[in-house]
């Protein structure tokens, strides 16, 4: 195990954690596990390509667009679809954001095309070499916004009176609305919250990865080990679990080999999952099952 | 059931229609209904976990490749002939059922739902990537000495068989002592554990049936393809296909997994036919339309008459 793929996997785990970010806060608050999170994600990769193309927007830049963007998309879909099915049962509002993810990305396929775009900003290959160890400045920035996305999205929750009453909402549902809370809206807030956080992410994986309509499906995939990993619906805990998961992805393909990648990445779900369900930041309440 | 003797004579007439079918119809028919009772089965065997017991296996497909891959294995390693071979892979998935089980049955909800999707990755990886199971590049199995037009044949009757079994012991959890167990763990868990039923052991027992059941289809498949890779037999999307055929019909009925494989599968071959771009902008509208319309499945669509009343005030119920 060397230094390097302990640096790279630490930077990587900030991505991960904002790809986590809003995956773990819908799914802690509104009970609804959105499996078109990684169509999202891709949808945000997307807005910061075509920025980048049509107005040479940085992608950094980028970013608050495809926040505000997704957000609304997050909002319409929660208040006009999800709404309606949430009470009967969990399985049907998973079934109907799988749904959703179908259409999301074959809309994709006919908007956009398959072709592999790229976001290719003057700063892209630069890096910084400290001793033996090779930093990127790509990495570094994303790593930095990412942590300030999830200090933002901490502050709102915990300052704001929205906040609060999702939290109190993610806490007890019946008790929100004996005080007031419209159940309705905040769900919807929530799930745009979470949608313009999975916007961020894809922006900032722009830069990283080849865009394509099927980006997002690996990072659905990360974002449900990151979230159970680090605890539903907490903020840090999503930053948490996407450390961990970056550092053993790293320094496990040093060990055993890049092909069992999303092996060790399940692996360490199902464990996580048998020995502590509510993740290592979570509390209790949170997405508890009854 | 209050005519029981009505609807045998019912299920006997659909059986012998069936029986004489392949010989009346095109070689594209006969595989078109072959895939519908190959889909039926899938989600019979799914239904008696989440329809019965209220556990969602979304990873179910990795029995159906384990069934494949195993039955694969043994005819073309050790020579084995397909029949031993196929339920020697149906004996794999439930073992491998009841491993797994005992962990992952602790979890509830959307937790174990997730579980099984981890174990399914998991699996697919380790078999993409260890040579022994041929790698990435699969296996193809031996030929049959048999014309296509019999051995496909074979293969249908063997899917409609399948089908049959599947929803006699959907039958039999309707009325033994073991299916109200079940039911009552859907219900709730607590209470059953207070009212003495051995939660646990019941639940693995369950699984371990549903992987038997999807680990045979999934040998068959192997047979009838006569070639197996990682990609296709772990493909999360037969689960999910699978899995919406159930809720179309309606989870935890009778025939409901199969009403739903039906009208599915005929509206893919009728209607996306036509389409050579689009599928999957359709198969999502139709999701979701089915999860906003019909969230208990067609089979109550049909006890319901029809009513739009009754959906409208299913759409009101569920909103929040």
């Amino acid at each position: 195990m060397d230094l390097q793929s302990v640096v790279n996997g630490l930077l990587l785990g900030g991505v991960y954690g904002c790809v986590g970010l809003g995956f773990s806060l819908v799914w802690g608050v509104t009970n609804v596990i959105n499996l078109a999170h990684g169509a999202m994600i891709m949808l945000g990769a997307y807005v910061a390509f075509w920025a980048f193309r049509g107005l040479s927007l940085d992608p950094f830049l980028a970013l608050p667009l495809a926040v505000v963007a997704l957000g609304a998309l997050g909002y319409t879909v929660q208040r006009y679809l999800v709404n309606f099915v949430v009470r009967s049962g969990v399985f049907m509002t998973l079934i109907l954001t799988f749904g959703l993810q179908l259409m999301l990305i074959d809309a994709a396929l006919f908007a956009f095309t398959g072709d592999y775009r790229a976001v290719t900003p003057s700063y892209s290959g630069a890096g910084v070499e400290l001793g033996t160890v090779v930093v990127p400045y790509v990495r570094v920035a994303i790593f930095v916004v990412s942590l300030l996305l999830t200090w933002l999205l901490h502050l709102f929750m915990t300052r704001t009176r929205t906040g609060n009453a999702i939290r109190a909402t993610a806490l007890n549902k019946d008790a929100a609305q004996l005080v007031g809370v419209n159940i309705g809206r905040i769900y919807a807030i929530t799930f745009a919250l979470g949608s313009g956080m999975a916007g961020a992410a894809g922006t900032l994986l722009s830069t990283l990865y080849t865009i394509t309509p099927v980006m997002g499906q690996p990072m659905l995939g990360k974002a449900f080990v990151i979230a159970c990993l680090g605890g539903l619906g907490t903020m840090w805990g999503s930053l948490i679990g996407g450390l961990i998961l970056g550092l053993a992805e790293t320094v496990g393909a040093g060990l055993i080999g890049a092909a069992f990648q999303q092996a060790i990445s399940f692996g360490l779900l199902v464990l996580i999952l048998v020995v502590r369900p509510e993740g290592i930041a979570g509390k209790k309440f949170f997405a508890e099952v009854k | 059931m209050s005519r029981p003797r009505a609807s045998s004579l019912i299920a006997a007439l659909v059986l012998a229609v069936f029986l004489v079918l392949p010989w009346g119809l095109s070689g594209y028919w006969v595989r078109v209904l072959s895939s519908i009772f190959m889909y039926a089965a899938l989600a019979q065997s799914i239904n008696f976990m989440a329809g019965f017991t209220g556990y969602a296996d979304f990873g179910n497909v990795v029995f159906f490749g384990i069934g494949a891959y195993t039955t694969t294995l043994l005819m073309t390693r050790a020579e084995i002939p397909f029949v031993v071979a196929f339920l020697a892979g149906g004996c794999v998935a439930a073992l491998a059922a009841s491993v797994v089980g005992v962990p992952l049955l602790r979890l509830r909800g959307h937790y174990f739902a997730i579980a099984t999707l981890g174990v399914l990755e998991a699996v697919r990886e380790i078999t993409t990537n260890v040579a022994f199971f041929g790698g990435g590049m699969g296996i193809t199995l031996p030929v049959v000495a048999e014309a296509p037009e019999p051995f496909f044949r074979l293969i249908y009757y063997a899917m409609l068989a399948a089908v049959f079994a599947y929803t006699a012991i959907a039958w039999w959890l309707t009325r033994s002592r073991f299916g109200y167990a079940l039911r009552t763990i859907k219900s709730d868990e607590e209470a059953a554990g207070v009212i003495g039923i051995p939660a646990t052991r019941y639940k693995v027992t369950v699984w371990a049936i549903s992987a038997f059941c999807t680990g045979l289809v999934g040998g068959l498949y192997a047979y009838w393809l006569k070639y197996i890779e990682p990609p296709f037999v772990f493909d999360i999307m037969i689960s999910v296909k699978a899995w919406i055929m159930m809720l179309l019909g309606g989870a935890g009925t009778l025939l409901g997994p199969i009403a739903g494989a039906f009208l599915l599968e005929l509206l893919s071959v009728t209607i996306w036919g036509q389409f050579l771009r689009g599928h999957m902008l359709i198969l999502g509208a139709v999701i979701m339309l089915t999860v906003l319309f019909m969230p208990a499945g067609f089979m109550d669509l049909v006890r319901q008459r029809f009513s739009l009343a009754a959906v409208v005030a299913n759409l009101r119920r569920n909103r929040i």
